[in-house]
């Protein structure tokens, strides 16, 4: 059962133009123009109840813009959007209550309160009750490691403290659906690990939806089996991670390294696609040659000092789709 | 309908954390009575050793400036007008819109918190000390004494929603120091804070009973001192009242409109 809908969404910014040169600027001060800047041009998809959806796309895709949208924090200037059944600008404070949201780039807790009166505040504000409020407060010690900062001020912890301390007050009041936009940025290595451990972990146990943005791929491989991907405001794919990787992993590289540089290789089935010094990246098709011919076929003509076969990564792929764009299979 | 409990959260954690900030309240009282000590020499100065001036005694005068002083230290307590414009600016403030609460309610009752602290650990024991050594006008009665309590709450009522007000104006403006000037310029002349009004030229007290400045400062002085008295009283209660009546739908309206503006434009 679909726990957010998003249907044919449209948002337009009005941003003020600038005008250049004292003219420019003089006018500017009785009249000022304004561009209408499409942050998201018409986005629509569905989201399962339980679902782990990375909702991916460059800087400046819309991202943030969907996520304000489905808090009820932007109106959409046009198409609909209902979340746990609530259109959310038109009851963000009811919206508030079966939502949340942890935004990576900056905390959501009082700042120069302890953490843990935080969490008291939002108890009240969410009106939990103290036995849930023990319970989830229990939980999540348990998980994130709490108890060692619970007394700290916000403004003195970690990143990695704070993300955690963060994360944790956005449930508290247990919404079925939660936002995190880019979790892990400027975590550790180990830090990051853990965020995914309990993002997993929450999701697996309470059955929370959760609509992850990221730049980090390895969020996305780790915790999503489902990825929405947008560029310039319109949705580029929309499926299994699993499928993307399938379908965009045929594409291989061959890196060679040869005893000399030759003037040019040529090769059946494969494709030079970038050399340095004597280093050789080859693109293949795995459909159509296998590693092995296409080796095979270099050792004929040159002497191979060292080679490698890479797979694309999940970033690489990405990386390509925002580049060339997406073409759908066809069916 | 809103729940005050939620809201007097806030109060009580405003409250501790206020406790936090010791040295601000130190150094916040420092100025305040610097301040009075200023004020207290120019008008000593300006009665040069004369008993009244216009009507008013020196030590009513006196008097006046002190209570006025308090209730700066009062007002100036709350979330300041920087500190809105700041949250603006940082995009905090609509990022509450996402909270299941009434905003400026919330900083309202935030500020009675650091309010209440400010008075209770620094204000009232320095001022209560200068009103017992010293011989200065006590209201006469506990109806007068009510009466400014009133009038002092209704004040802090009406700038709480003028300062919330101007600070929210930074949602539709880049620069927002014209902004500041015009509040603290309004603040510190009109309201009658350091000029009682009755000294103003003509023209300019018009200016000040036409506004609701006078409603911080200067009517609960006057109540103070007595020179609001009797009748009077509840005339200038009432016309408090209607100032913030007022102020609160300029509060609404702002804030509508600010509001309206991040969730329909963006922020």
């Amino acid at each position: 059962m679909p726990i957010i809908e998003v249907a044919n969404v449209r948002k337009d910014f009005m941003i003020a133009k600038r005008e250049t040169g004292m003219m420019g600027a003089l006018k500017s001060l009785i009249k000022r123009e304004y561009i209408k800047k499409e942050a998201v041009k018409d986005i629509s998809f569905s989201i399962n109840e339980g679902e782990i959806v990375g909702y991916i796309g460059p800087n400046g895709a819309g991202k943030s813009t969907t996520i304000k949208m489905l808090t009820g924090i932007l109106v959409p200037s046009s198409g609909d959007v209902l979340v746990n059944g609530i259109v959310p600008y038109e009851n963000r404070q009811e919206n508030a209550k079966s939502i949340g949201v942890v935004f990576g780039q900056r905390s959501q807790l009082w700042w120069d309160l302890p953490t843990i009166e935080s969490f008291e505040l939002l108890k009240e504000i969410y009106q939990v009750s103290n036995q849930r409020y023990k319970k989830n407060m229990d939980t999540f010690t348990d998980i994130l490691g709490l108890d060692e900062f619970l007394n700290t001020p916000v403004r003195q912890l970690s990143l990695g403290q704070r993300m955690r301390a963060d994360i944790a007050a956005s449930l508290l009041h247990d919404p079925p659906i939660l936002f995190l936009d880019e979790p892990t940025i400027g975590l550790d290595v180990v830090a990051k690990e853990k965020m995914r451990t309990f993002i997993k972990e929450i999701n697996h146990e309470r059955k929370i939806t959760v609509i992850l943005t990221t730049h980090d791929m390895e969020d996305i491989e780790k915790l999503c089996e489902r990825m929405i991907l947008i560029d310039h405001g319109m949705k580029v794919y929309d499926g299994e991670i699993a499928m993307i990787k399938e379908r965009f992993g045929k594409i291989r590289t061959l890196i060679v390294d040869l005893e000399e540089s030759p003037r040019s290789i040529q090769l059946l089935g494969g494709e030079v696609c970038k050399e340095e010094g004597n280093r050789y990246w080859i693109k293949f098709n795995r459909d159509e040659v296998s590693a092995s011919e296409l080796i095979a076929q270099i050792t004929k003509t040159h002497s191979v000092k060292d080679l490698t076969v890479e797979e694309p990564a999940i970033e690489s792929i990405i990386s390509r789709i925002y580049q060339e764009g997406y073409q759908p299979l066809k069916a | 309908m809103p729940r005050f409990h939620v809201y007097w959260i806030f109060t009580k954690k405003a409250f501790l954390r206020s406790a936090v900030y010791r040295f601000d309240v130190w150094s916040r009282l420092g100025s305040n009575l610097i301040f009075l000590l200023m004020w207290g020499s120019i008008w000593t100065a300006l009665y040069a050793g004369r008993e009244e001036a216009g009507g008013i005694s020196f030590q009513a005068m006196l008097t006046y400036i002190i209570v006025s002083q308090f209730l700066t230290g009062v007002n100036g307590a709350g979330t300041p007008l920087w500190e809105i414009q700041e949250k603006v600016r940082t995009g905090d403030i609509a990022l509450e819109l996402m909270r299941p609460f009434n905003i400026p309610l919330r900083y309202l009752f935030a500020d009675f918190g650091s309010v209440a602290f400010y008075i209770v650990t620094a204000l009232l024991p320095i001022y209560a000390m200068l009103f017992i050594f010293m011989d200065f006008t006590l209201p006469a009665d506990v109806f007068t004494w009510v009466s400014f309590i009133a009038a002092a709450f209704i004040g802090f009522l009406i700038r709480y929603c003028i300062e919330m007000s101007f600070g929210l104006l930074s949602f539709f403006l880049v620069e927002t120091g014209g902004i500041e000037d015009i509040f603290y310029f309004a603040m510190s002349l009109l309201s009658g804070s350091v000029i009682p009004l009755w000294f103003f030229p003509e023209w300019l007290a018009k200016v000040a009973a036409y506004l609701p400045f006078q409603g911080i400062y200067y009517i609960p002085n006057a109540i103070f001192i007595g020179e609001i008295a009797g009748g009077e009283i509840l005339l200038s209660i009432g016309l408090q009242i209607f100032w913030l009546i007022i102020c609160y739908f300029l509060l609404r309206l702002v804030w509508n409109r600010a509001s309206h503006k991040v969730v329909v434009q963006g922020g």
